[in-house]
């Protein structure tokens, strides 16, 4: 199984490596991403099963992220680990296809809860 | 009437021990508490715009700022850490907190990216502070403020 986890800060990238790891998900490969703009071409050419990704991030946003990738005809299934996880983000975030919103901070129960809901991971 | 719209401080106090006891439970809890800042303090600063305005501040001495660095990257607590990663580390702190603090308020709105600086961040004059948490970590302050624009304020 492939995971991508996307996140502009270098340390929060570590917390959800590690996060997966403790949450019994951490037999992935696991690729890295900085922005959404990078991680729209590492999906189109890794096809990763899974991508982890933040919302608010410079270059494009993990909402354009998720809509560029569905408009690209791609399925994979997509989750947002963010600081905002507002009834109002899990709307905008469901309406756009993704399978579901982790808000930081986050605990490894609530990654474990998420990932095998998926059936993925 | 004008609505005074800002976050409880146990609010803010609530949304800042959840942080730390997730992200940087290491066994010792933070506690209520003020304490003055030095003047080499490292700020970090995110900014809410929409239906609710406001600046958000965390500010805490630079040993402090290594301690949540190497603990949020889960490194040895005497590892020297670079200006990069101390920066992320404060930045994705006060985005977290930012983001948790905007979802207990009025939407629609965004949150910026962070920024963080060493030494003092003096606001403008427009800006007016709601909100003050401190708090104490390992022996060291950590001081959260909210400053909202004066209109929305209600101040003069």
């Amino acid at each position: 199984m492939k995971i991508l986890v996307v996140d502009d800060s270098r340390v929060m990238r570590q917390i959800v490596i590690r996060t997966l790891r403790q949450s019994g998900h951490g037999g992935n490969d696991i690729l890295e991403a900085e922005n959404g703009r990078q991680a729209l071409e590492m999906v189109l050419a890794e096809h990763p099963d899974l991508v982890l990704s933040d919302w608010n991030m410079p270059e494009m946003t993990g909402i354009d992220l998720l809509d560029s990738l569905r408009q690209a005809g791609s399925t994979v299934t997509f989750g947002f680990v963010t600081s905002e996880g507002s009834e109002a983000m899990r709307s905008r975030a469901s309406a756009s296809g993704a399978a579901f919103l982790i808000a930081k901070p986050f605990t490894p129960e609530a990654f474990d809860a998420a990932l095998s809901a998926t059936k993925v991971g | 009437m004008i609505t005074v719209d800002q976050p409880a401080v146990q609010d803010v106090y609530s949304v800042v021990e959840e942080v730390w006891n997730t992200f940087l439970g290491d066994g010792v809890p933070i506690l209520p508490g003020a304490r003055d800042l030095p003047d080499d303090a490292w700020y970090s600063a995110i900014t809410v715009t929409g239906e609710w305005e406001a600046l958000i501040l965390i500010a805490m001495p630079l040993a402090l700022a290594g301690r949540i660095t190497t603990t949020m990257l889960g490194l040895p607590e005497d590892d020297e850490c670079s200006t990069e990663d101390l920066t992320d580390a404060l930045g994705e702190l006060v985005n977290i907190v930012g983001g948790n603090i905007k979802s207990l308020m009025p939407g629609p709105s965004t949150l910026s990216l962070p920024l963080v600086a060493q030494g003092a961040v003096t606001t403008t004059s427009d800006l007016v502070e709601v909100c003050e948490v401190g708090v104490v970590w390992h022996d060291e302050p950590v001081l959260i403020t909210i400053s909202v624009p004066k209109l929305a304020g209600g101040a003069s």
